[in-house]
Order: C-alpha cells, then structure tokens, then sequence
C-alpha cells in the first residue's frame, strides 16, 4: 500500500530551502553527505552545500570526510544546549529540581516494573516475550527509558549550573 | 573539516529527531499547537490538527508522533504517527508487528476494542523525521474522506 497526496509539495510551498536543509541535516542519524541531503530536502545539490558549509560555520553541523566525500552530521554540543536554553526558558531552579524528581520517579518504576536496571537489559526481555503485544509494549517502554535518561542528563546540567547559564543579559538591556 | 568519527547515541539521535518533528509540525498551516509529552518528559510530540481547514468536523484531532532512532546507526528506526479523533483512530507505523510483514504497516480500529484494528502493510516513501511529517499530514485527510 501506498499514498498519493502530495506531502513533499505542501513542505516545498511552506518553508525555504535553507529550512528543509537544515531541519534534514539536523535530524541524521549518521553523517550523511551532500547528495542525501539535498534529495531529502528536494534542494539542488550546489544549494544544500551552500547552506550545509554555512551551518558548519554556525557550530550547528560537523563536517567529516569519508573517502574523499564530505559528510554531515549535527553537533551534540548544539543540540544539547539548544534543549538547555528552552529548559531554562520554561522552568526555573526549582522547576528544573521538580522535572529532575519527575524523571527520576519514571525511570525507577520502570526499572522496578521489568526488574531490569538499563534500556539495553530491557530490550533483552524484549526478545524473550511470548507475546506480540508484550513485546512491542517493551519495546516503547525501553525507548521512552532512553530519551528520559538523555533529558535527565541535560536537566541535571541545567541545575547545576543555572546561576551561570540564567544570566540574561536581556533583563539589562 | 574535522576527520573525527562521529560516534553514535541513540538517545540524543532520537531526542535530534522528535525535536525536528516539533519543528515541522509547527510549520504546518493545519497544526494549531504542538507540544512535547508527557509535559517535561517529551517522549513523543502531540500536535493539534485543525481538520476544519479540510472541511471535515470532528473534534479532538491530534496526531501523536513517536521515535526511536534504532539501537545503531545502521539500525532501522521504530517510529509511529498516529491520527486520533473523537469518532476514529488510524496511524502510519514503523515497527515490528505480527500483523503484517515487514515493519511498515497502516493501522485502523475497526471496532469498539482497545486492541481492534485492521492492518495493511505500507511503504513509507522516506525514513527521515522531517520529511515525514509532511508526507503523513498530507495522507490524513484523505484517508478522513474516505471514511
């Protein structure tokens, strides 16, 4: 089975080729190089290397090379602070000390609920279930465990240093 | 140019991949409001559709959208997009399922039970999370039409 509406248009008609470049390079798993890239983003291959070098400039992408071709990938540091500026945005110390106990709780009663102490053990029961059902309910369970842990990582960051990060400078200005 | 391998992380991958979903869906014109789930915890993105726009009334539309990068880099992700609405629920999904064969499956409830949906396997015309998104958002309402 397959769908016919036009997704990729509508994308064309409401952003740029800068957006489409960038939200693509962005959301790699992998370095990826310039003619991926630019197919994924419906973009001539001269205009994603534009805008890819550019983004590199930013600290937004790394660029690597593989056998002569330039690869692309994002840069954790910016992505990492990215998420602890908008957790700096929403939440204040005591906010960030509260969301901190809340992915604390749902990571302990997961852990206490499969009797496993990491995603990686829990994706073993995974493979040992009898059921379908069950298996694809551990499988996202598993999934959720690593994305809280990523957050935690980036709200302890946040706590820790948030006298030093929440200096605006804007309330000044 | 850095030389360097980069190594991966699923989690920050599948953390880089909900946030371009975030992203996208707050670009398109159907999509009211947009927000990581739960609250503060954001393991999957909640978006609000505004179905009038297709001249189709019902109340409650959201599309919840899930994804795991895959345990390696060269590791098939597991994502899901999933349309629910006072009246129905369908969705486009990307992991193992013993329904169907293969990892892309369309799903639709075809009845009052929670665990009541029919299924048809479904090729997905990219893996990436951005293109998705569009890609998705332009198949739901179609499949409201025909309904």
């Amino acid at each position: 089975m397959t769908e016919t509406a036009d997704g990729l248009g509508a994308w064309i008609e409401h952003t740029s080729a800068f957006d489409r470049v960038q939200s693509i390079a962005r959301s790699v798993s992998e370095p990826k190089p310039v003619s991926y890239i630019a197919e994924e983003a419906h973009v001539a291959e001269n205009t994603a290397r534009d805008h890819l070098e550019r983004l590199v400039e930013l600290n937004v992408l790394l660029e690597s090379e593989s056998g002569g071709t330039a690869l692309y990938s994002p840069d954790p540091l910016h992505v990492r602070l990215q998420t602890l500026r908008e957790l700096l945005e929403e939440h204040d110390r005591d906010g960030l000390i509260e969301l901190k106990a809340d992915l604390q709780l749902e990571i302990e009663e997961r852990s206490e609920e499969y009797g496993v102490d990491s995603p990686d053990a829990l994706r073993s029961l995974a493979a040992e279930s009898e059921s379908a059902a069950e298996t694809s309910e551990i499988r996202r369970s598993a999934s959720d465990w690593e994305l809280m842990l990523y957050r935690l990582s980036i709200v302890e960051d946040a706590i820790e240093g948030y006298s030093e990060y929440n200096r605006d400078y804007r309330a000044s200005a | 140019m850095g030389g360097e391998k980069n190594s991966y992380n699923s989690r920050e991958a599948s953390h880089r991949a909900l946030r371009s979903i975030r992203q996208e869906l707050e670009r398109h014109p159907a999509v009211t409001e947009v927000r990581g789930f739960p609250s503060g915890v954001f393991t999957e993105v909640v978006a609000e559709v505004a179905v009038e726009r297709w001249e189709i009334e019902r109340d409650g539309a959201t599309l919840t959208v899930r994804w795991f990068a895959g345990e390696a880099s060269e590791s098939k992700p597991e994502f899901s997009f999933h349309y629910s609405d006072s009246e129905t629920d369908f969705g486009w999904h990307h992991e193992p399922n013993p329904h169907v064969d293969g990892w892309g499956h369309f799903q639709e409830r075809s009845g009052t039970d929670n665990e009541d949906y029919s299924y048809e396997t479904f090729t997905f015309p990219s893996e990436h999370p951005s293109r998705l998104v569009w890609e998705i958002m332009s198949y739901v309402p179609t499949r409201l039409e025909a309904e």
